[in-house]
């Protein structure tokens, strides 16, 4: 394996550290690759938070119904004795009108059951103030509302219910359900947080004259059950009006929209790499022009053509290999200090709690995955070798006397 | 007399000036050399000499004629490498990343074979006949041209060559370097009874080989 140790020589000479393109060309694979693992993670970090967030609301899987569900305790029944069901809730949803003195809104009204819902939703994590199991004594209201209806706990919110505009068509007046708030409630979820009331079961199945009946239910799947396998029985157990989704399919377009923006975030910065390969091919054909003489002198001594290109190719592997793993340290190393980097950036240019304020979080979200790891290192380490690649075709098809007579 | 190590008959070589244009390099030419035999070529610069030499090394074709060494034919494809012959250039071609003695070890490990004690006190007594042994684990660029030189030609002796084609391999030194460079050359080429064809401007160490030649109009005339 002459070839190997004479790459090695070329790129660390006796008594050096390494030549300076040897270290310019570590530097900018190292670099690509840093960059690629800190934004890859930070990025499965937010994934993981918003998918996390995602089951906090809406439960693993949901079972929406196309009309009432009439017999939700034979239903709650049916679902908690399906295989692979942990635990089961029922609710009810839809749009009201909201007043508090001069302020209107319509805001997303949920009705839950308070003995069965804590099972499914951590609804206690989201609460600012109040208590959730207080709910059958008023609302909850979301931070958005507050501030757009002007109202605080203990403020009365008159509700008209979608039955009222039945009445007045009946020419009949439907007074307001007045419901004291009870509570402020935050998900971290910027689409509930703006506009959503809280309240009991019984009270939206009164507003909206349901007696007994539920828009649906929200269930959580015991461990080791796959989501996506419950969700296929449980449809196909279900009669049509009901459908079963899982949390994925249920923000299927968002969840989408993060996939992309990761590939691309991944492919834009897979261009650092690919500069950083350029640079290891122009200093690779420079050393082949500089050597020419050497090698051909390799060739005199018996150096097949293939040796004589794996020559280069083996200082690309090295090349690649120390960026790679210096960049894996490097981008880890960010990484673990990420929250300190972020806060000493943020407080030079932005106010203390920029970003709290901004996107909900102090602390930026991160996790490693190994396949993302795998696929940048070997993407990296192919994309190296083929800079090696013409380099190595020139050296190894260079003429011999051609390249002794070269000045 | 001892047996003819390479024989090259009617060399013709022939050189393109432009798409249309050739013009003969040389011609006719023949060259026969003996085992521990020594040669030298003098000649005009552009008159072919280097060419030639790398013809008979297998390095350049030739458009017509046969060189054969050690009874087989050579000059039908172009080869690079053809196990007997080393070679030694004006320039020295050291690979500067190595040490002294790596450089002398180079061709051993590309041609495969191990570098076993028998090879290492080779390289030692070549390095020794060379006055390099201090400078074993020193890199090339720490000396002298002399001394780089010397290494070159250590190197073109690890192989135990039977033939050894020197292209001026004083070109780049001093009058006085080059003497003691080409005295030591001569004595190893004794020493390891190593037949060598000379190319080189300087006529006193051209009337030192046993055969001396002159590469004139593109032709190959004996002066010695």
């Amino acid at each position: 394996m002459w070839t190997l140790k004479l790459a090695l020589h070329y790129l660390f000479p006796k008594g050096r550290m390494g030549t300076f393109f040897t270290w310019i060309s570590i530097a900018g694979i190292a670099l690509g690759v840093m960059v690629l693992t800190i934004v890859l993670s930070i990025m499965n970090g937010f994934d993981k938070t918003i998918h996390n967030k995602l089951i906090q609301i809406n439960g693993q899987i949901k079972i929406l119904s196309s009309s009432v569900v009439e017999d939700c305790a034979q239903w709650m029944h049916t679902l908690e004795n399906f295989e692979g069901v942990s635990h089961v809730t029922p609710f009810v949803q839809g749009i009201a009108l909201v007043q508090h003195g001069d302020y209107v809104q319509f805001p997303r009204c949920l009705g839950v059951d308070e003995k069965t819902v804590q099972t499914v939703l951590p609804l206690n994590s989201f609460v600012r103030s109040g208590d959730i199991n207080d709910l059958n004594q008023g609302v909850f209201v979301t931070k958005g509302l507050v501030q757009t209806l002007n109202v605080n706990v203990g403020d009365t919110l008159d509700i008209y219910s979608p039955l009222s505009l039945e009445a007045i068509k009946r020419d009949e007046v439907l007074l307001p359900k007045e419901l004291p708030i009870i509570g402020i409630f935050e998900t971290g979820w910027a689409e509930i947080d703006k506009n959503t009331l809280l309240c009991s079961l019984e009270t939206l199945q009164d507003l909206y004259g349901l007696a007994n009946g539920v828009h649906g239910f929200s269930l959580n799947v015991k461990t080791g059950i796959s989501i996506q396998s419950l969700c296929l029985k449980l449809n196909a157990h279900l009669p049509k009006s009901l459908r079963a989704y899982s949390w994925m399919e249920l923000d299927a377009d968002f969840l989408h929209i993060l996939k992309l923006e990761k590939a691309m975030s991944f492919f834009v910065l897979l261009f650092v790499i690919l500069v950083a390969c350029f640079s290891i091919s122009s200093g690779l054909m420079s050393s082949v022009v500089r050597k020419t003489r050497e090698i051909a002198l390799l060739r005199i001594w018996g150096a097949q053509r293939w040796q004589i290109a794996a020559l280069f190719c083996w200082q690309a592997t090295f090349l690649s290999s120390i960026g790679i793993l210096l960049g894996f340290m490097g981008g880890l190393g960010v990484l673990h200090y990420r929250n300190g980097v972020i806060r000493c950036l943020t407080g030079l240019i932005f106010p203390k709690d920029f970003l709290w304020n901004f996107y909900s979080f102090s602390n930026l979200p991160v996790a490693y995955a190994w396949q993302d790891f795998a696929l940048v290192g070997s993407l990296t380490f192919i994309i190296a070798l083929l800079a090696a690649v013409i380099p190595a075709l020139k050296a190894s098809f260079s003429l011999v006397a051609r390249s002794l007579r070269s000045e | 007399m001892n047996k003819a190590l390479l024989i090259a008959d009617k060399l013709t070589k022939f050189f393109a000036n432009s798409k249309t244009e050739r013009f003969c390099l040389w011609h006719d030419i023949h060259i026969e050399i003996s085992e521990g035999e020594s040669m030298a070529i003098c000649g005009e610069s552009g008159s072919g000499k280097s060419t030639l030499l790398f013809a008979l090394g297998g390095l350049e074709g030739v458009d017509s004629g046969t060189i054969c060494f050690c009874d087989q034919m050579i000059c039908h494809r172009l080869n690079p490498h053809i196990p007997g012959i080393s070679y030694i250039f004006q320039h020295y071609y050291l690979i500067e990343e190595l040490n002294v003695l790596e450089n002398l070890l180079i061709p051993v490990r590309v041609m495969g074979e191990k570098v076993d004690t028998g090879i290492m006190d080779r390289a030692h007594c070549l390095l020794s006949e060379l006055g390099l042994e201090k400078f074993s684990y020193q890199l090339p660029k720490t000396l002298s041209g002399g001394e780089r030189q010397r290494i070159a030609i250590g190197r073109a002796f690890m192989m135990n060559p039977r033939l050894i084609l020197a292209d001026e391999p004083t070109g780049s030194l001093d009058e006085q370097t080059s003497l003691r460079v080409v005295q030591m050359f001569f004595s190893i080429c004794q020493k390891f009874k190593t037949s060598f064809i000379l190319v080189t401007h300087n006529e006193n160490f051209a009337m030192q080989t046993n055969k001396y030649c002159r590469l004139e109009q593109g032709e190959l005339k004996r002066c010695k």
